[in-house]
Parts: structure tokens; C-alpha cells; sequence
């Protein structure tokens, strides 16, 4: 590990510290993530060697962060492992906090809204037809390099606890801004769904440049929800009142939606609607989205 | 549609279990495999448990769902299909994009030219083999261990006259194997048998190294991920015929693994011939059209296709009569198929080609009726 000279904290994943680090020699930037081992007597844990090996089959897509190498030590006896990925150098929560405050603020602009959003699908799509969830998409965790107008996704694999958890081993609180109301209302069986959700509610940020539903508990997230979509039936979404944390709502109805997203074309809109379907079974896919119309006017070929 | 997704099992909290103490004897050469083994400084630890750890309760924590199995399964990893959705165009590219990290390295050739690398390859193989019975694994483990000992010893200088670390890295590999594959077996048990027995620690070590030189990329691209896809390019309207074929590509890319002249060839490309080979025994008549099919493939490179295939129709046939064999040792091999297909088809062959060319077609309609074929069936013949 004495090629890479750590620079500073970048942050704080749900997980664990990141560190941004120089290679020594070639001056390449890397984000360096540290998980140690748990041995037993098998030796390396299985779990960890299916994970760490999905993540590098993962990141061959351009739209999910790479994994540059995976490094592993003894420190002390105990064996380390150091995940080392590509920097980049800032994450789409900044991006969109530059041009919600500062000296200049600023509508992100409709080209790059809709550059942002083909490229998270695109991720999002690559890690699905892989078999694989990410369950915690949120602007933080989607890494930006304004230079080039590239998103990639990150905090792939690390982060997917087979329980989505309310607080990280930092006491930081996960956020629920983005969670699927399946997984709010305690449904065991989620799949792509989950994450189309996510999608939804990060396209609508980036058009807002706030959040959609700024929840601080589960029955408040629920209620956000409920107010701008309306309360979900079982006519709408078959079996959501047998969901385990089901409970009696306020009736609400839907509102417009492009009330809340004023200056997305309609297309965004249409689209927008179909990611935050209630039904799972209902919401767009990723790669049926890529196709929408709304990314007609986008020149595809440059991704 | 029922899929499965991964879910990787993350303890935030940190595993609590203790460390196992280390002990025993180092059989692992330090000096030989070295690594970085310096202590990192001030660094933050997140924690990657390990399988089976427990969960602190933390249950009424949050309203979500806390059994695993429901949640979320972790996926298996399937040599056929390393990818879930390989009909999809991206999967495919990538799949041909990626292969080449999953072979052996460039200097695969040592296996070829020295005698020593030819013997501990042999060995080695024979050993996963002899473990592969004996503990009655499924034979992709096998295949899968091979992949990884290959890819290992063509990336490192492993050290002369010392027969126990061919030891070492077969169980190693094998073990790695049985993980990624989910299988549960004892390596007591295989150790035993072979009369030698390694401390956890020093498999542990050696698997690291492994992983180190494989750069963790253990999901790896075999001929199998490339079946299906080549499959494909058939287009059977009889499904028990295109099991039949893709049952006896299956065995041809089991035996090709034996063979150090094909380790050179992409997994793509000894899909391609395996298939290609299977179809040409049991449907010689359509073999020059699926052979052109497949070669109009964008992925395929027709030479190394047709270079492939010849090598495979000898490693194939090896074991057939002596008549046999030297009418199909030509230096021509592409030209010999070529021969012999046309052949077959206009009958005008001589009855020293015809005859176990016969007894082999004979058996091939057994094997489709039985839909299972062993090796050792075609060489009773």
C-alpha cells in the first residue's frame, strides 16, 4: 500500500471512511476503501470472495465506478483488504448544491439533466442484467466529473447489507429519501423495482434541485409519498394493504405530477410518472426507459 | 419473473467474533510468493464479515425486513451463465470484451515448452481430478479450479523441486472453487487421501496469493458462459437435438481442458469449436452450414476458429482406433474436416475411414436416444 499517499477523507459511505489517494508514481487519483477479512477456519471468507469478485465484473461498465485493484495486507496479524477505485471528483448531491446555493444559483440545465439520467439507467440497467441490486441509489452515491459530463455509479456491492439499515456503523443516518415504498411498507420480496424508484426520485431532484420526498422516519416518508401520488389502493397496487407494515392512511389523492417538476417536458414527465409507479410489477425498467422518448433528443452514440 | 439478486452481507457493526488465532507451521514460501505485507497507517476500518457472521439484534431498529433468505439471495454464480440476461446484446459484448482476463497469462507457452511446467500441470490436474471423484464434486468446480491453477501458475515463477506446493495450489484453487461455486466439502478429506495434510493458515495465505494474482476475478468467463450464445447461431427447431449438441460440447470443452495446446485459445473460441466439433459427429450433414454460420460471428475470429477446431477434432478423437487416428493426423486438420464431411456425405470414402466413421455415427443416435454419453463409451467401439 506504500504506492498510494492518502490525501484527505472524501467521505463517509454508509459503510466506512473513503480516502482519496495519489499513486505514487503515475499520480493517478484513486478512492481507497478498507474492509478487513474475517477469517475462519475455511480461510477467505466466501462471501467476501463472490462479492469482491461481482464488484470487478461489475465495474467494466463505464457508467459504474472501476475498481482499479484490490490489495490485501496484514496489519498486525489481521488480514486487510483495500478496495482501490477510480476518483472522481465530485458526486451529483454536490453538483446539484452548486446550483442550489452559492454565488450563482442556477437551474441545472434540461441537456445534461437528461445526460445524467441516460447514464445512471445505463448503470443501473448494466448492474441489473448482472443480477445485481444496488437498494441504496441516492445523489451522494452517484459520483460526477463535470469536465466530461460523465456519472458513474458508485458504493456498488460494499453498501448492499441483505437489510437495508436505518444507521450506519457511524451513526449516520441512511437517508429514506429515495426508498422504494415497498421496502417502506416492509415487503420482503423486492427486486429491480427498488431501484427504478430511486431513479424517479433523483430525476425529479435534479429538475427541483431538492428533494422529492424529504422524509425523517418511515411513517413520514410513507406520508410524502402518499400526498403527492395519493394513497396507494389495491386496485392500483394488487396486495399493498397485506404488505406487513400496512396500515390505515389518510386518503389522499394524486396531484399533478407536472406540478412538482414545472420545467421537465412533458416526455421527462411521462417518464418520471412510470419510474414512481406504485405496483413494482408496473414500474418502468431501466433498460425499457433507455428507450423512452424522452431521450430521443439525446445523441446516444457519445455514451 | 423470479430472479435472483445479489445481496451482499455487509456487517456495519463489526464481527465480534474472535480473531482464530494463528499458528501452525508456514509451509508457504514468504520469500517466494512475497507480498506487501507492511501495516497501513491511520486508517479507518470498516468491517466485511464474514460468512455466517452474526448480526447484532437490531431487529426493532427499523421497519425492514431482517431475513435474509427473503431479501435477497446471493446469486449463484453459474459457469453457463455468468451474466443473468445473456440474450441481451450488452451481456454478450462484454462477455467477449472481458474473456481475455480470464485466461491464462501470455507466457502460457512454459506449459508447452518445458517439461517441468508440462508434469506440474499433469499433476496438478490429475489431483483436482482425483478429488473430483473422490468427493463427488460437480465437474464445473473442477473446470473452475483448473481455470484458476492455470491462470496462477502462468502468472508466477513457482519454485523448482518442491512437490508440495503443487499441492498447495490445487487444494488452494479447489477450495476457491467450491466457495464461488457454494459447494461444501471437506479439504481434510481431499488432503488425506493425497497424504498430506495443510494448516488452515498456510491454505488461507495461499488462497490470498491466488486472489492477489487473479486480481479477484474469480467470476470467470469459461467456455460454458459462450454455449448458449453460439447455440444460437444453429437455430434448431428439434430442442432434444440441440441438447443433445450442447450435451456433447459440454464433455468435448471438459476434455479440451486437458490438453495444454488449447489453453491458448479464447473461452469463446473453444465454445465455438466444441460446439462445432459435437455438431459435426452428430450432424455431419449440417456442419459445413453451421460452421459457416458461426464464422460470420462478429465476435469470432474465423483462423483461430478453424486452427481451434483442428486441434480439438485431435484431442477429440484421441482414443479412437489406430485407422482412425492416423487418417485424422493430418497437419491439415481444417482440410481433413473439410474431407471428411464431404466425404461422408457422397459415400465415396474408403472402408478404412468408413468403418469406425460408422460405428461412431451409430453410437452418436444411441447417444441422442440416451441423451448421456460417456468418453469411454466411444472408445469401446
Amino acid at each position: 500500500m506504500e504506492k498510494y499517499e492518502k490525501l484527505e477523507k472524501v467521505g463517509e459511505g454508509t459503510y466506512g471512511k473513503v480516502y482519496k489517494a495519489q499513486d505514487k508514481i503515475t499520480g493517478q487519483l484513486v478512492a481507497l476503501k478498507k474492509t478487513r477479512l474475517e477469517m475462519d477456519e475455511e480461510g477467505v471468507p466466501p462471501t467476501a470472495l463472490r462479492e469482491v469478485s461481482l464488484l470487478q465484473m461489475l465495474s467494466q461498465s463505464v457508467n459504474v465506478v472501476r475498481l482499479l485493484c484490490v490489495e490485501h495486507i496484514e496489519k498486525n496479524g489481521k488480514p486487510l483488504l483495500y478496495l482501490v477505485f477510480e476518483y472522481l471528483d465530485t458526486d451529483l448531491k454536490k453538483y446539484i448544491d452548486s446550483h442550489r446555493k452559492g454565488p450563482n444559483p442556477r437551474p441545472l440545465p434540461p441537456t445534461v439533466i437528461q445526460s445524467f439520467l441516460f447514464q445512471l439507467l445505463k448503470g443501473v440497467a448494466h448492474c441489473h442484467s448482472h443480477g445485481v441490486l444496488h437498494r441504496d441509489l441516492k445523489p451522494q452515491n452517484l459520483l460526477v466529473d463535470k469536465e466530461r459530463g460523465i456519472l458513474k455509479i458508485a458504493d456498488l456491492g460494499l453498501g448492499r447489507a441483505f437489510t437495508i439499515p436505518l444507521k450506519s456503523y457511524t451513526h449516520e443516518i441512511v437517508t429514506l429519501w429515495y426508498r422504494a415504498p415497498e421496502v417502506l411498507l416492509g415487503s420482503t420480496h423486492y427486486s429491480t423495482g427498488v431501484d427504478m424508484w430511486s431513479v424517479g426520485c433523483i430525476l425529479a431532484e435534479m429538475v427541483r434541485r431538492q428533494a422529492l420526498f424529504p422524509g425523517d422516519s418511515e411513517l413520514q416518508q410513507l406520508l410524502h409519498i402518499f400526498r403527492l401520488l395519493g394513497t396507494p389502493t389495491e386496485e392500483q397496487w394488487p396486495g399493498v394493504t397485506s404488505l406487513r407494515d400496512w396500515h390505515e392512511y389518510p386518503q389522499w389523492k394524486p396531484q399533478n405530477l407536472s406540478r412538482i417538476v414545472p420545467s421537465l417536458e412533458p416526455d421527462g414527465v411521462d417518464l418520471l410518472s412510470k419510474m414512481l409507479q406504485y405496483d413494482p410489477a408496473n414500474r418502468i425498467s431501466a433498460k425499457e426507459a433507455l428507450d423512452h422518448p424522452y431521450f430521443d433528443s439525446l445523441d446516444k452514440a457519445q455514451f | 419473473m423470479a430472479r435472483a439478486f445479489i445481496s451482499l452481507r455487509l456487517n456495519p457493526w463489526g464481527d465480534k467474533r474472535k480473531e482464530r488465532e494463528k499458528g501452525g507451521p508456514n509451509l508457504c514460501p514468504r520469500s517466494s510468493f512475497s507480498r506487501d505485507d507492511s501495516p497501513p497507517r491511520n486508517c479507518p476500518e470498516i468491517f466485511l464479515a464474514a460468512r455466517g457472521a452474526t448480526l447484532p439484534d437490531r431487529d426493532n431498529c427499523s421497519g425492514f425486513p431482517t431475513s435474509q433468505g427473503e431479501v435477497g439471495v446471493m446469486e449463484e454464480f453459474d459457469l453457463e451463465n455468468p451474466f443473468q440476461e445473456l440474450q441481451e446484446s450488452e451481456p454478450v459484448a462484454s462477455l467477449f470484451e472481458a474473456e481475455s482476463d480470464h485466461m491464462p497469462a501470455v507466457n502460457v507457452r512454459r506449459f508447452m515448452n518445458g517439461d517441468f511446467d508440462v508434469s506440474f500441470r499433469q499433476n496438478a490436474v490429475s489431483l483436482v481430478m482425483k478429488a473430483r471423484f473422490s468427493c463427488r464434486f460437480d465437474p464445473f468446480v473442477a473446470y473452475l479450479a483448473i481455470n484458476y491453477l492455470d491462470r496462477f501458475v502462468s502468472s508466477q515463477e513457482i519454485p523448482r523441486g518442491k512437490p508440495w506446493i503443487l499441492k498447495l495450489v490445487s487444494v488452494s484453487c479447489l477450495s476457491l472453487a467450491a466457495k464461488m461455486k457454494k459447494i461444501v466439502f471437506s479439504l481434510n478429506e481431499v488432503q488425506s487421501e493425497e497424504g498430506f495434510i495443510f494448516d488452515c493458515e498456510t491454505i488461507r495465505r495461499m488462497e490470498l496469493l491466488i486472489l492477489g494474482a487473479l486480481k479477484w476475478r474469480m467470476r470467470s468467463i469459461t467456455p460454458f458462459s459462450f454455449v448458449s450464445f453460439f447455440l444460437s447461431y444453429f437455430n434448431f427447431n428439434d430442442p432434444s437435438l440441440k441438447k443433445c449438441i450442447k450435451a456433447r460440447a459440454t464433455e468435448i470443452i471438459l476434455k479440451a481442458q486437458n490438453d495444454v495446446k488449447l489453453l491458448r485459445y479464447k473461452p469463446s473460441i473453444i465454445a465455438a469449436s466444441a460446439l462445432l466439433s459435437a455438431s459435426h459427429e452428430l450432424l455431419p450433414i449440417q456442419f459445413p452450414f453451421f460452421k459457416k454460420e458461426i464464422s460470420t460471428c462478429i465476435y469470432v475470429n474465423k483462423d483461430k476458429l478453424f486452427d481451434c477446431l483442428g486441434e480439438m477434432q485431435e484431442v477429440v478423437m484421441d482414443g479412437y482406433d489406430s485407422t482412425f487416428d492416423t487418417v485424422y493426423s493430418s497437419e491439415t486438420p481444417v482440410c481433413v474436416l473439410d474431407r471428411h464431411c464431404s466425404s461422408s456425405e457422397s459415400d465415396k470414402t474408403s472402408g478404412a475411414i468408413m468403418e469406425p466413421e460408422l460405428k461412431k455415427r451409430r453410437k452418436m443416435s444411441d447417444f441422442c436416444k440416451q441423451k448421456t454419453l460417456q468418453l469411454s463409451q466411444i472408445q469401446q467401439c
